[in-house]
């Protein structure tokens, strides 16, 4: 039988080492769990980014019908990764700065970095000043869900926020109290 | 009396005559046999670096008129790699070094590359079959013999680049340096047969291994060699080992 590469029904396409039974075991072997645990992270992220997918949590190992089951299991081979796998997956990410736990002081869910706070502080900024947003105040609500779709559509608050701290220790950014939560103005300001 | 060569003090001028006149006999013999032995060989040298001249294109690029070539020199007691020049004479009628070296880099290249998934031992096939997508050729241009060929070149680098027999015609090439015992070459060349599975039972059956000796073998190449991966959601055994240089990659 050969390992090769599958297509997703979402058009993900899985490298082959996701048909080879074993991968879906934690390995024993500490250098071969690191190299395993590195083909994870690599296909969790680009999943992640393919279904924009913020959150990946311990229990999606655990139920079926989630977001992950495309690649937290294989029915072709009948494997899945085990919870406790993929918890140490992603304590390895949260350690490279791949994922960070959301809420803190939990280690069962995380918030996944397919782009990094810095990452998406350029793409907020750019996304007001491409829509002419600079020096108005919008609330959180307005950036995660615009009436016109945006690359920051449906992302999560505490990312959100990560980015605007980005831009207010650069000046490029105010958080302003707004009487139905948060806000932020954005100014052109240099990087 | 007449004595064979007569008797008082011109006899011994007289034989010392004849032995060097023998002698002279005899060297300008062997001088004439020496003669033509160079020129034979200068003719055959000349003939064969006029076929390697004139044949160089098809030595170069098809495999098995290159491998009928490279059989006919050593069965003539001639390597096309050796010879009193850097890189040998043949290499510069032939060109033939640098494709080997070439070739020698990009097995190199394949097996560094793959040696986190499976070990630094990998199947030759596999082997053959990534340098050909490395090279850009279809399959069949570069055949197994090219490649241990080349191994055989990289050998003064001490890398440990080794072809190793496992049995049943399979061939297994190792990159790293590191012993494979006995035990692990019968384990790679079941593993071969599975697709890459092995348990401890199959083992036990074809081999008639007691069960600790099966045991210890997978666990070695699983703990300590990083030659094996765990599986522990197999069906019919619940614990499985896999070893990756003899699952078949698509890439």
């Amino acid at each position: 039988m050969a390992h090769s590469p599958q297509t997703t029904p979402s058009g993900f396409l899985l490298p082959s080492i996701h048909s080879a039974p074993p991968f879906f075991t934690e390995q024993p072997n500490p250098n071969t769990q690191a190299q395993h645990t590195e083909q994870w992270t690599r296909i969790i992220l680009t999943y992640a980014r393919h279904k924009r997918l913020f959150v990946l949590r311990v229990e999606d190992a655990a139920v079926p019908g989630g977001d992950w089951d495309e690649v937290l299991r294989n029915e072709r081979i009948n494997r899945r990764m085990l919870p406790s796998h993929l918890s140490s997956i992603l304590a390895s990410m949260v350690s490279k700065n791949l994922a960070v736990y959301e809420p803190p002081k939990q280690i069962h869910a995380v918030l996944l970095y397919w782009r990094l706070p810095e990452e998406w502080a350029d793409v907020l900024h750019s996304w007001a000043t491409a829509t002419g947003q600079l020096n108005t105040i919008l609330t959180y609500y307005e950036i995660t869900d615009p009436p016109v779709p945006s690359p920051l559509s449906n992302m999560p608050l505490p990312l959100l926020r990560r980015a605007i701290n980005v831009l207010t220790r650069s000046g490029r950014a105010q958080i302003i109290g707004v009487a139905d939560g948060e806000g932020v103005r954005l100014f052109a300001g240099g990087k | 009396m007449h004595r064979l060569g007569g008797v008082g003090l011109a006899a011994f001028d007289r034989q010392k005559e004849s032995q060097r006149s023998f002698a002279e006999l005899s060297s300008e013999l062997s001088k004439a046999q020496v003669d033509h032995l160079q020129s034979q060989l200068t003719q055959f040298r000349t003939a064969l670096s006029h076929f390697a001249a004139s044949h160089r294109d098809s030595i170069r690029s098809d495999p098995a008129f290159r491998h009928e070539f490279q059989q006919m020199c050593s069965s003539i007691g001639v390597d096309p790699l050796a010879g009193p020049r850097k890189g040998g004479w043949w290499a510069e009628i032939l060109g033939m070094s640098d494709w080997q070296y070439e070739l020698g880099v990009q097995i190199v290249d394949v097996c560094v590359s793959t040696r986190e998934r499976n070990g630094g031992v990998i199947e030759m096939g596999e082997l053959v079959r990534m340098v050909s997508k490395l090279r850009g050729v279809g399959s069949g241009v570069i055949t197994e013999d090219d490649v241990t060929r080349s191994i055989k070149t990289l050998q003064p680098l001490g890398a440990g680049y080794e072809v190793m027999d496992v049995g049943g015609g399979k061939k297994m090439v190792r990159s790293v340096m590191k012993e494979l015992d006995d035990d692990q070459a019968i384990v790679l060349a079941e593993a071969q047969a599975e697709g890459g599975r092995i348990v401890e039972e199959i083992l036990e059956m074809r081999r008639g291994w007691p069960r600790e000796r099966a045991r210890a073998a997978l666990e070695n190449m699983l703990l300590r060699d990083g030659l094996c991966w765990l599986d522990s959601q197999d069906e019919t055994h619940g614990k499985a080992y896999w070893v990756p240089s003899a699952m078949r990659w698509d890439e």
